[in-house]
C-alpha cells in the first residue's frame, strides 16, 4: 500500500533507496510517496508541480502492480493540487509500462522519454485546429518558437522574413511564466506586432516548447550536458508532436549573438529537427545603431530608464505597452536588468 | 445532482479505472483507455447513463480506463458523483 513519507526517518529511508536504485534523490518536491513490503521500502516516487520523478522499484517487486500503485497516487495527489495533467521523463525502455497506465508517449530520444497523463496535448492540438483555415495542398507551414520578452522590431523583422518563406506562419508563444513580461502581456504584444501580416498564427505554446517541463536549464543558463539533453528533448517533442499537428516543415530562428544557451539550443535544432523532415532556417538579426535588436536590449534600456532609445526597439503597439502603467510596474521589477533570454 | 466541487475515485491498477470530475459550464467527457479503440463506445455508454441517472447536465467528467467491467465503471463514476455533490 503506498503511503505518503512524511517524516525525516522515511524520507531518509527515500533517499537510501532511490540512490541505490540509480537515481538522484532531487529535494524540492511537493509530495513523496513510498511502498512498504514487511517493513522495508520497496517503491518510491514523488511530485513537483505537475511532473511525476524519482519513480523507483525494487527489482524484486517490478513485475507486479506497484508502478500503478506509486502513479495512479501520484497522480491523484497532482490532480487534487489543480493540475490539468501530470508528466514523466523516464527512459525509453520503461514508457511502455506508463503507456499501460495510460500515460501518452509524448517524444522520445535516445537516453529519455517524455510522457503525459491526462490528455493534454490532444486538447492543446484539438485547440489550434480551431484556430486555423486548413491548409491548401502543396503549401508550406512554417514556425517561430519565441518567448518575445517583450516582442521587438528584432522580431517582427524576423516573422516579416520567415512569412515570405511559407505559406502559413505560426508564432509559438513560450508560455512559461518565468520571464520578466508575463504570458498574457507577451501574448498580446505578439498578436499586435503580426496582426497586419496575412496567415500569421499566434499560438499559445502551453507546456510543449521550452518550458519548464521540456527545458527547465533555458530558464537557468545552463550549457552542460543535461541542458544539452533536455534541448534535444524539447526539439524531439516539437519534430515529433508540434511539427505533425500544425503541418509544419520549416522552423525558423535567429542568430543568437550573445547568449550561450540560446545559441546552444539553435545548434541543437540543426542536429535534431531535420530527421523529422522540418528544415531549420537560421535568419541574421536586424540592427539598430550597429547593434543586433533583442529583447536583453530593451529590457537593458528600460532597466537604466533609457526611454529616448524605445521607439528605434519596439513596434507601437509594444511601446505603448511599456510607457503604460502595467508596462511600468515590469520596469519597476527589472531594476538591474540582471536576468536574460530574448 | 449537480457537480459542485472537484472529487477524484479510482485507482491506476488494472481492471480498475480513475473518474476525475469538475464543475463546468457545460458537460464534457473524455475517456482514455488502453482498449480505447476496440471499447471507446461501451465506455462511454455507461457513463452516460450514469450520468443521466443522476441529472447530471453540467460538469467535465474524466476517465483513464484500463478495462474495467461495466460494475466498475458504474461504481467509480457514483463515488465521485457523490464526492462532487454538495453538501
Amino acid at each position: 500500500m503506498v503511503t505518503q513519507l512524511l517524516s525525516s526517518g522515511d524520507r531518509a529511508l527515500a533517499r537510501v533507496f532511490i540512490e541505490s536504485q540509480g537515481l538522484s534523490f532531487e529535494p524540492g518536491f511537493d509530495d513523496l510517496v513510498g511502498a512498504f513490503e514487511s517493513g522495508a521500502l520497496v517503491a518510491t516516487g514523488a511530485r513537483a508541480g505537475d511532473v511525476l520523478k524519482m519513480l523507483a522499484i525494487d527489482p524484486a517487486w517490478q513485475s507486479g502492480a506497484l508502478l500503478g500503485e506509486v502513479a495512479g497516487e501520484l497522480v491523484r495527489l497532482g490532480l487534487a493540487a489543480g493540475h490539468e495533467g501530470l508528466f514523466v521523463f523516464t527512459r525509453p525502455a520503461h514508457a511502455p509500462s506508463f503507456e499501460a497506465l495510460n500515460f501518452r508517449l509524448l517524444a522520445s530520444h535516445a537516453q529519455v522519454a517524455l510522457l503525459e497523463y491526462g490528455g493534454r496535448f490532444e486538447r492543446w492540438r484539438a485547440a489550434t485546429e480551431a484556430l486555423r483555415r486548413p491548409l491548401p495542398p502543396g503549401a508550406t507551414a512554417g514556425a517561430i518558437v519565441l518567448n518575445a520578452n517583450p516582442f521587438t522590431l528584432g522580431h517582427r523583422w524576423l516573422v516579416e522574413e520567415a512569412a515570405r518563406g511559407c505559406d502559413r506562419l505560426f508564432l509559438l508563444v513560450v508560455r512559461e511564466d518565468r520571464s520578466a513580461f508575463p504570458f498574457a502581456a507577451r501574448l498580446r504584444l505578439v498578436r499586435e506586432g503580426a496582426r497586419d501580416l496575412a496567415d500569421v498564427v499566434v499560438l499559445d505554446t502551453g507546456p510543449y516548447a521550452v518550458s519548464a517541463v521540456t527545458f527547465p536549464a533555458y530558464f537557468l543558463r545552463r550549457t552542460d550536458a543535461v541542458a544539452e539533453i533536455q534541448m534535444e528533448l524539447d526539439l524531439a517533442l516539437f519534430g515529433q508532436r508540434l511539427a505533425p499537428a500544425l503541418g509544419v516543415t520549416r522552423r525558423f530562428v535567429g542568430t543568437e549573438p550573445t547568449c550561450a544557451t540560446t545559441r546552444a539550443y539553435n545548434a541543437a535544432m540543426r542536429r535534431v529537427l531535420p530527421a523529422y523532415g522540418v528544415e531549420v532556417v537560421e535568419l541574421p538579426r536586424r540592427e539598430a545603431g550597429g547593434q543586433a535588436i533583442s529583447a536583453s536590449t530593451v529590457r537593458a534600456a528600460l532597466a537604466s530608464g533609457d526611454e529616448a532609445a524605445l521607439p528605434a526597439l519596439v513596434p507601437e503597439a509594444t511601446l505603448a505597452y511599456l510607457l503604460s502603467d502595467e508596462g511600468r510596474a515590469v520596469r519597476a521589477r527589472l531594476g538591474g536588468g540582471q536576468e536574460r533570454h530574448a | 445532482m449537480r457537480i459542485a466541487r472537484k472529487a477524484q475515485a479510482g485507482t491506476m491498477q488494472s481492471s480498475d479505472l480513475m473518474v476525475a470530475l469538475e464543475p463546468a459550464d457545460q458537460l464534457s467527457v473524455e475517456i482514455e483507455s488502453t482498449v480505447k479503440l476496440q471499447f471507446d463506445h461501451l465506455i462511454r455508454a455507461v457513463v452516460d447513463e450514469v450520468l443521466a441517472r443522476h441529472g447530471v447536465t453540467a460538469g467535465r467528467v474524466r476517465l483513464t480506463d484500463r478495462g474495467a467491467l461495466d460494475y466498475a465503471i458504474q461504481a467509480r463514476l457514483e463515488t465521485a458523483l457523490s464526492r462532487a455533490a454538495e453538501r
